[in-house]
């Protein structure tokens, strides 16, 4: 469902994901854990662009989200007026283009082949990324519920508005999530009024009523007072076992464990492993989730 | 006192019996008028300013857009409003060959300067709102200008509100040089009262008084707004 291809992002000299290659599959529940700075959030961040990835490529459904990588597409390099010189200089073609791509030789000018090629891909690969994110519902850790709505705008206000449902539709799908989650008598009210816990339902359920194919969930809890985690963590396990797409965030091993068909760790900008949850727990094989699971579960 | 009597006495009869009343109403009719419209023309170019000011700079066309912005900004900012008002009607007008009366002109002027200041107002604005805010309606496929539009700019316009009031003190009372390309505004017409009186001490006592009571009622009238708009904020 969702394919990350030689993603790097780097904000100046650091960089925070190093070429990092990863499938998730529909109906997989992939939570990720890892060392903070070690480029977990910033990896989901990147599958829906809310960052942009430096280089590399997101691909959703067949689709590609992020920009072309042109490092990722021999039969453009081929194209490319440095690939033509560097034949004309007597290289064989594949050999070139395998120079280029070694050597990140490509300008920002390469020539008007290029830039057809490059428009045609575009044409036959892309999709319009705020397309891509009406199925890609994205729960952060601060909540981000519109302040100047109420909860039942919030929930309404982009399916209506992308026209994805009629005003009726769409308020008859929010209040059935607002029964499920219990909260239909605050309906009316502004966030500001809503618990920590309350607020974070509601934004899990505000990206549901886009019906999405998947979902992000970056740290849902951390924000949280303890109290308020278990509910809801209690509705991302719902959701889980309704054969919901996911791929998490978190801290809490006791849930990520439980919920998990596949657990990814990620440290230093790469996936340093990725395994079942048993294996993972268990037995870990990177010595630095090792060091970290010891570090973790001790607490 | 009996000659500040006799003073009161003679305004009452120029602002009364002659009708210089007339020339009031008409007065505070344009300044309200320059003041309110130029604010309006204000806040939409300060908002458009102000958004190509937090779009994302990695387009060309933003950096173009940017540039003419600042040119405008500074233009607006770095010069007195007299002398554009000036420029605007005894040099740009003529050159164009065309014929605006004095208050289309005004009123013009004062929005475009309006917007080159609350163009910085409600960038503070925009950027005071959470970025979580931008980024959750993007997350949800909304563009950015639906995301600006719905969500930021409200919640940006309820934090600036104070200093947008005060944006359209500066303007009323700024309205009082119009006189300078001949509209009839407030100013123009006490002045028009004390020449023709050879009296000036009560026509600008009173005309200090309405205002300060315009002031005053707008204050009130922009405090009024700030309640409703905060009842997001208030807890039930």
């Amino acid at each position: 469902m969702i394919d990350a291809v030689k993603l790097t992002k780097r904000y100046g000299e650091l960089t925070v994901l190093d070429e990092i290659t990863e499938h998730i599959s529909a109906g997989e529940k992939v939570v990720i854990v890892g060392p903070s700075g070690g480029g977990k959030s910033t990896f989901l961040r990147c599958l829906n662009c809310m960052e942009e990835p430096t280089s590399g490529e997101v691909i959703f459904d067949g689709k590609l989200v992020s920009y072309i990588d042109p490092y990722l597409h021999d039969d453009l390099i081929a194209v490319s007026a440095t690939c033509k010189k560097l034949v004309a200089n007597g290289m064989n073609k594949k050999d070139a283009v395998e120079k280029i791509k070694a050597e990140k030789l490509l300008r920002k000018n390469e020539g008007g082949e290029f830039k057809t090629a490059y428009k045609h891909l575009e044409k036959e690969i892309c999709i319009d990324l705020n397309i891509a994110r009406r199925d890609i519902g994205m729960v952060f850790q601060h909540f981000n519920l519109f302040n100047n709505l109420t909860v039942m705008e919030n929930l309404t206000l982009a399916p209506v508005h992308l026209k994805i449902k009629t005003k009726e539709e769409a308020e008859a799908k929010a209040t059935e999530l607002l029964h499920r989650i219990g909260l239909y008598d605050k309906k009316d009210v502004y966030p500001s009024t809503l618990s920590g816990g309350q607020k974070q339902r509601i934004a899990i359920i505000r990206a549901l009523a886009m019906d999405p194919k998947v979902m992000l969930f970056d740290e849902p809890t951390s924000a949280l007072d303890p109290e308020m985690v278990g509910e809801v963590l209690e509705l991302i396990k719902q959701l889980a076992n309704e054969g919901m797409t996911m791929v998490i965030v978190t801290h809490e091993m006791g849930f990520a464990r439980e919920v998990a068909t596949r657990m990814l760790f990620v440290a230093g900008g790469k996936i340093a492993e990725s395994a079942t949850p048993e294996e993972f727990f268990d037995h870990p094989k990177h010595p630095r989730l090792q060091e970290f699971l010891s570090k973790v579960i001790k607490n | 006192m009996g000659g500040f009597d006799r003073k009161i006495q003679k305004f009452w009869t120029y602002f009364y019996e002659y009708g210089g009343y007339n020339d009031v109403l008409i007065g505070l009719r344009n300044t309200l008028l320059i003041a309110v419209i130029g604010l309006v023309i204000g806040v939409v170019i300060g908002t458009l300013i102000a958004a190509v000011r937090v779009m994302p700079k990695e387009k060309k066309a933003t950096g173009i857009l940017n540039s003419i912005c600042d040119v405008y900004v500074s233009f607006f900012r770095g010069t007195p409003m007299v002398v554009q008002l000036l420029l605007a009607y005894y040099v740009l007008l003529p050159l164009l060959g065309l014929n605006f009366s004095s208050l289309a002109v005004s009123i013009t002027v004062f929005g475009l300067n309006s917007g080159a200041y609350v163009s910085e107002i409600m960038r503070s604005g925009i950027q005071s709102v959470d970025p979580g805010q931008m980024e959750a309606g993007r997350a949800l496929g909304l563009n950015f200008v639906t995301t600006m539009t719905r969500i930021i700019v409200p919640q940006a316009v309820k934090n600036i509100l104070p200093t947008l009031g005060n944006e359209f003190i500066v303007l009323v009372k700024e309205t009082s040089i119009v006189s300078f390309v001949g509209t009839a505004d407030l100013y123009k017409a006490f002045n028009d009262m004390g020449t023709n009186s050879y009296e000036f001490m009560v026509p600008y006592i009173v005309m200090a008084l309405i205002y300060i009571v315009l002031v005053l009622v707008i204050t009130f009238m922009v405090k009024a707004l700030e309640r409703s708009l905060g009842k997001s904020d208030r807890r039930s």
